[in-house]
């Protein structure tokens, strides 16, 4: 076994046989060049000027990318804390703040402040700040921390999701809530977390609460009045999940009626999670939504039998309805908690010769996937982490090839799966630069230990049954920031991190990569060779992500949350103490001296030349 | 997230079996969703009607909530929560069916194996938000604590609130320590 999975981790490893910084400049033919060639973001430019940043990933193509090119690799090294701004709440800051009409919004964690602060006066005063009510039973329904990913503009609105199940739309001049619509019922273990995106006056939400026994939910609301509009389960009978005639999934295992019913036992998919907590994309041509879906539930698989669709799949809807277009199971019948809910690039590429309008997916299991995303078809699937639960991805059925000696079952002590359920990436965003054809990936590399064991399910309280000790992958780090070719399916670089990178990636048209680490460092590093420019150590550790504008005095600014926490810095840095023999905390154990260099904050950071 | 396990509670599958037979046979998990959604087998086989409103069955009975983190004029008043004991404390067997208990009613999952924090707070290291007392833990147990602890008094036995808190009583308290240390090699706990 152990020779088996070195063989996995070397093919894992090929790629980049070089690791750091200028790893593979002999192949950059010329400064300008780029390294995946014809590749561009699939969508048209985002709303509002170059300089803002309007939705959570600044285009619906999801690609974090901007044109802004003042900051270069050439002067990055010279950035400097422009200003700060403590947000006034601890706990886990994923998400981003956005910047429109010289005016950056910020969502915090719960309790879920909005603040809109003017740009263009001395010392940034506020323009206003909004409470809302949330209730606060949420704080322990929530399974992985606090945290919101942020909000979305448009119209004059600020719209945004509240941890206990509300959707808000404020006025983005006044800070007045113009409506408040519950999505969410935190007595049947939901919260929300996700950040919406808005699609031609329809605000796109959906549901968290995998672990807690849910039946996850995608929702359409007026954007005028938060009058919902469509809502589509993803489990259940078909008219729920709202398959219909168009529904044409490329593979053969995806057709068939029911099959959010008849892939579960007895009623088991009204409990069976399916949650909708990660990032939304959108195509303008096609007018479809892509969004994943979370884990089954529970983690013990004995339980539910079947292919438990459609859990763990990335999904296209049509956006004005809702009907399901295509789906893609990614990790048929989960044993591992590899939710598929993280980000969907939509990228227009050549792959193997054959242009593409692609979907660029890194999952939880391991493998980047490379889609086509008009019809579902799976292009390329390769792991971009150590990877040893499957020997590969069979591109005839879409489906891995697992290796049984690492499937879960009660009574059974699993060993050395990776990677953990944390995944090869969890919800930490990539980013995609049409300047290089690269995509910008933070990552995981961590092992775990799984044994499932009975469980109850009792409403709004979790819904698991199994325990998963999570220890370092091979290799000695946690994490690696790396740029991967979607085309190719292959690493081009990486920096080796101690710890997971839980921040996401911004990548800009001056050839600079950005990304925080869970020890605290804010770091540029140059797009084309990883070599890393400059770095800055913020307050807390990072789980946000960065964003660049132009601010009111032409300058080019790049803004990021620190703020340890999520689900990988929840319990390390809070209220307890580290290490502990006694102490069974999944920090504890698996990133124990992680205390040693962060404790809980919330403060944005604006760096600037 | 994940929860680790390293305890009592599941060393030994028979015992959690036996214990949960014996959830089973008392009556335990509340009514509802749980009723409605038809779960997986062991649901079904621990699912029963809720029981009626149970009272503390030892010391005086509450006459006021109480928040022990919370100055009181005049001092204690006697009466609350705070001063019921725990007819089952120390007593092996009860101690052993609270803490399959602690995992048929997913407790488990909300504060760790062995109640060393998860999603919740920590059960064991003697940092305690609303009192360590057995009437106190018994108190947070039944009324639920305003982050989303749900309120389990009227939904399972009394009997049963008392055989967790003996549970967790045994647990031991303390095992936090004031100090971290980071100089040296490996992190260091000082203090106990």
């Amino acid at each position: 076994m152990r020779i088996w999975h070195f063989v996995l981790y070397s093919i894992g490893i090929a790629a980049c046989k070089k690791v750091g910084p200028a790893a593979d400049s002999t192949r950059v033919a010329s400064a300008s060049a780029p390294i995946v060639a014809d590749a561009r973001i699939g969508t048209p430019n985002p709303p509002g000027a170059e300089g803002e940043w309007t939705m959570p990933a600044r285009d619906y193509a999801s690609s974090r990318y901007s044109t802004l090119a003042q900051i270069t690799s050439t002067n990055a090294k010279n950035l400097k804390a422009a200003w700060t701004f403590s947000t006034g709440v601890l706990r886990g800051h994923e998400g981003q703040p956005l910047v429109v009409n010289k005016t950056m919004y910020l969502v915090t964690p719960y309790p879920n402040v909005a603040y809109a602060i003017d740009l263009t006066q001395p010392g940034y005063p506020l323009k206003w700040k909004f409470r809302p009510e949330n209730a606060q039973a949420a704080v322990g329904t929530a399974c992985c921390d606090v945290v919101n990913r942020g909000a979305a503009y448009a119209e004059g609105k600020l719209v945004y999701n509240l941890l206990d199940g509300h959707t808000v739309a404020v006025d983005a001049e006044s800070g007045k809530q113009l409506w408040r619509v519950q999505m969410a019922d935190l007595n049947r273990g939901e919260t929300i977390t996700m950040a919406p995106i808005v699609v031609k006056n329809r605000v796109i939400v959906g549901s968290s609460g995998g672990e807690m026994g849910v039946r996850g939910w995608i929702a359409a609301l007026d954007l005028a009045t938060g009058r919902e509009l469509w809502r589509a389960y993803n489990t259940g009978p078909d008219a729920d999940v709202k398959i219909g005639a168009r529904f044409k999934p490329f593979y053969a295992t995806e057709r068939g009626k029911d099959l959010g019913l008849t892939s579960w036992p007895g009623d088991a998919w009204k409990i069976g999670g399916g949650a909708v907590w990660g990032w939304l994309s959108y195509d303008p041509a096609l007018n479809l939504v892509y969004h994943g879906t979370s884990n089954p539930g529970p983690w013990n698989q004995d339980v539910r039998p079947g292919d438990n669709k459609w859990t763990c799949a990335i999904l296209a809807r049509d956006a004005d309805t809702g009907e399901l277009v295509w789906a893609f199971q990614v990790t048929p019948h989960d044993y591992w908690d590899f939710d598929a809910v993280n980000e969907n690039i939509l990228v227009d590429m050549p792959v193997k010769g054959q242009a593409r309008k692609a979907l660029v997916h890194f999952d939880r299991n391991g493998f980047a996937y490379t889609l086509d995303r008009g019809t579902g078809e799976v292009l390329l699937a390769q792991p971009f982490v150590p990877m040893n639960w499957a020997k590969y991805i069979n591109l005839q059925t879409g489906r891995p090839e697992i290796d049984t000696s690492k499937t879960t079952k009660q009574g059974k002590l699993v060993k050395n799966i990776c990677p953990s359920l944390e995944g090869g990436k969890n919800q930490q965003p990539a980013a995609f630069s049409p300047q290089t054809g690269l995509f910008y990936v933070p990552t995981n590399n961590l092992c775990m230990d799984f044994e499932s064991r009975p469980v109850s399910y009792i409403a709004g309280t979790p819904y698991i049954g199994a325990n998963a000790p999570e220890t370092g992958g091979p290799g000695n780090y946690k994490g690696e920031f790396m740029a991967w070719d979607a085309a190719n399916g292959r690493k081009v670089w990486g920096i080796h991190e101690p710890f997971p990178v839980w921040g996401g990636a911004l990548v800009t048209a001056g050839n600079v990569v950005f990304y925080g680490t869970l020890d605290g460092w804010f770091k540029a590093a140059n797009a084309r060779t990883g070599e890393v420019l400059w770095q800055f150590r913020v307050g807390s550790g990072i789980v946000g992500n960065p964003i660049t504008y132009t601010g009111p005095d032409g300058k080019q600014y790049v803004a990021v949350y620190s703020g340890i926490g999520g689900d990988m810095g929840l319990l390390i840095a809070g209220d307890v103490a580290a290490n502990l023999p006694f102490d069974v905390r999944e920090r504890g154990t698996t990133l124990p001296d992680l205390a040693k260099y962060t404790s809980w904050g919330g403060m944005l950071f604006v760096f600037a030349l | 997230m994940q929860i680790k396990d390293e305890g009592l509670v599941m060393r030994s599958w028979i015992r959690v079996v036996a214990a949960l037979a014996l959830v089973a046979s008392a009556g335990c998990v509340p009514s509802g969703d749980a009723a409605e959604a038809r779960e997986p087998a062991i649901v079904r086989r621990a699912a029963q009607q809720p029981q009626p409103t149970p009272q503390p069955t030892s010391g005086a009975q509450p006459t006021l909530i109480q928040h022990p983190e919370h100055i009181q004029p005049g001092l204690a008043l006697r009466g609350g929560f705070s001063q019921l004991a725990n007819p089952f404390e120390g007593d092996r067997t009860k101690i052993k069916e609270g803490a399959a208990l602690f995992v048929s009613y997913n407790c488990m999952d909300c504060h760790g194996a062995d109640g060393s924090g998860a999603m919740g707070p920590s059960l064991a290291d003697g940092r305690w938000h609303f009192g360590g007392t057995a009437g106190e833990v018994y108190q947070s147990i039944y009324e639920g604590r305003p982050e989303g602890m749900p309120a389990w008094g009227g939904r399972i036995p009394d009997d049963q609130i008392w055989r967790l808190v003996a549970y967790l009583q045994s647990l031991g308290t303390g095992k936090d320590v004031s100090t971290e240390n980071f100089t040296g090699k490996t992190i260091q706990k000082m203090g106990h």
